[in-house]
């Protein structure tokens, strides 16, 4: 067995480098042999090398699914990147427990919404609430965290309001991310907010959403950002670890 | 002129956008081009990231690079200082920490490409700000994010470039409205008249609905000033505007500068027909309006005809296109 080349990686599917990769896409044209065609030249116009339509059928009059296998001749440069962003180790619950009351030595309170005119709240229910997400309970079952989950579609100014109300350490606000700018807008203008109510040095700002990346994160002036994949227990290790930062090293 | 010509006098200067992809970058790419055809040494700064190679939103959208000199003094991430692979000097660990890593300020001991991601808080860009100007800057340039302004305020910078765009619109009326509207906002004349003050208890602008804002000024009859101390949302003045006209009351609202305001559909003009004033207490330098005509992926305006009806719009600020044939 031969050791992975870390500075030139390749999809891995039955043996090392082999760069084989599995892909899968509709094409608005009829079923029809000329479609299979269609689609083995353009695996080969995307790079692939000995592209093969494993499967196709009619998704629905006038369109035609394909599965493809195609050899990726392209590497990336893993070395390069690792160390890059923050990689956290997250904590368990009972870790986080116990850091808390350690390192804080109380409870962090914590306000979460959907913003704006965003009516989904699926993403902040999962992570406050106590039946969370993937099997690991939302911040609300923990004992170190006091949470407020003010449901969807609340506007900035009594969110930001809520949170000095009750003292809050973190706001959490998570929004579906479009290529339009209203949505963005509502972020950023929560961030605004919290700066014109002096408050930015007391609150952590975290948001959440599909397209939320810690890059997106930090154009949006966010101390960090979560998308899909993230439990209640990442949110968690966050909140604490940063709080501890901030309480031994005030900015 | 030129945005060195016209900003020189500036120590730190802010560059704030009305939206994604309204030039920001591009502004400070070019003033940095003529502060080192000018031998001049610079700091760097962003709210957000800048440099780097394609919109973080659409990855379609391929960004201005930022280039700096040897000598130049940057606050960015360690990761990002690392993986410019450009010899740099560590000055100092402000302590600041981003979702992509930790915030140093450093001088460049070569040239070349870098992404910069300095601090977002203000009080930080701040501190990073007077950092470099400490150890030698000239000037510091402090690039914003999106459309966050907080950057602008006095309390961080001393002057700003405003970018605006086709980005903001189809319509090119609409781009001009909406940048007049913005501007008028930057520009809020100082507070200055007279008159009963009332200041407005804690939060009482963020959550006050219209029942609340008529018991408080049916105790307060006779005020008409009321100072806002954190942020005004549009929210509120809509909810004053009919509590006041039924009382016949013409009321200001004085804020600390106009970073702290948050207007969405209206502007400072039309809140004043409707004999609601605002003011500030410390303004804006205004330095530049910096247009890009160019909405990526979508459409493209003339940018002497944009530049023309801004001017015409917008008096006594200079209107340029940096990337136009004719800038200089």
């Amino acid at each position: 067995m031969h050791e992975v080349d870390l500075a030139a990686v390749r999809p891995y599917a039955d043996h090392l480098d082999d760069g084989l990769v599995q892909m899968s896409f509709t094409l608005p044209v009829p079923y029809s042999l000329a479609a299979r065609r269609a689609a083995l030249e353009l695996a080969g116009a995307m790079g692939f090398a000995e592209p093969e339509v494993v499967h196709y059928e009619q998704l629905t009059e006038g369109y035609t699914y394909f599965v493809m296998y195609g050899r990726c001749t392209q590497t990336v440069d893993f070395a390069a990147l690792q160390g890059e962003g923050f990689d956290i180790e997250y904590m368990s619950e009972d870790e986080i427990e116990r850091f808390a009351r350690e390192r804080l030595g109380r409870g962090v309170v914590v306000v979460g919404a959907s913003t704006g005119s965003d009516t989904h709240s699926v993403g902040i229910d999962a992570m406050l609430n106590l039946k969370g997400y993937h099997g690991h309970h939302g911040l609300e079952g923990y004992r170190c965290f006091q949470t407020y989950n003010l449901g969807s579609q609340v506007p900035n100014s009594v969110l930001l309001a809520r949170a000095i109300e009750v003292g809050a350490d973190a706001i959490l606000v998570s929004q579906t991310v479009t290529q339009q700018n209203l949505h963005v807008h509502n972020l950023t203008e929560l961030v605004e907010m919290v700066e014109a109510e002096g408050m930015r040095g007391r609150m952590i700002l975290a948001c959440g959403g599909p397209r939320v990346s810690n890059e997106l994160a930090k154009e949006l002036g966010y101390d960090a950002g979560f998308s899909k994949g993230t439990e209640p227990q990442h949110l968690a290790t966050f909140l604490v670890r940063e709080l501890a930062a901030r309480v031994s090293a005030p900015s | 002129m030129t945005l060195h010509e016209l900003t020189a006098s500036s120590r730190r200067l802010a560059f704030v956008g009305l939206a994604k992809n309204t030039g920001k970058t591009e502004a400070l790419a070019a003033l940095l081009r003529e502060l080192q055809a000018a031998g001049l040494r610079v700091g760097v700064t962003s709210v957000g990231r800048d440099g780097e190679q394609r919109d973080v939103i659409d990855p379609r959208i391929e960004k201005p690079r930022v280039t700096l000199s040897s000598g130049s003094l940057l606050a960015t991430t360690d990761e990002l200082l690392r993986a410019s692979g450009i010899a740099h000097e560590l000055l100092e660990d402000p302590g600041v920490r981003t979702p992509l890593g930790r915030v140093q300020i450093a001088r460049l001991l070569g040239a070349g490409a870098i992404e910069v991601a300095g601090p977002s808080a203000a009080a930080d860009v701040r501190a990073v700000s007077d950092a470099m100007l400490a150890h030698g800057a000239g000037q510091v340039l402090i690039d914003g994010a999106i459309d966050r302004r907080a950057a602008s305020s006095p309390h961080v910078s001393d002057a700003l470039v405003i970018s605006t765009g086709a980005v903001l619109d189809r319509d090119i009326d609409e781009v001009v409205r909406h940048t007049r509207d913005a501007v008028e906002l930057v520009r809020l004349p100082l507070d200055e008249a007279g008159g009963e003050q009332l200041a407005l208890p804690p939060r009482f602008a963020l959550t006050a609905d219209g029942e609340q804002i008529a018991n408080l000024l049916d105790a307060h009859p006779t005020a008409v000033r009321l100072l806002v101390a954190g942020a005004l949302p549009e929210r509120f003045l809509l909810s004053l505007l009919r509590p006041a006209a039924r009382r016949g009351r013409e009321l200001t609202l004085i804020v600390a500068d106009p970073t702290r305001v948050f207007l969405a559909s209206r502007g400072p003009e039309w809140f004043r027909g409707h004999g609601i004033h605002l003011r500030a207490r410390e303004r804006i330098g205004l330095r530049a309006i910096a247009v890009n005509p160019l909405a990526p992926r979508s459409h493209r305006f003339d940018s002497a005809r944009l530049r023309g009806l801004l001017e015409a719009a917008i008096p006594a600020v200079p209107v340029l296109d940096v990337l136009h044939a004719d800038y200089e």
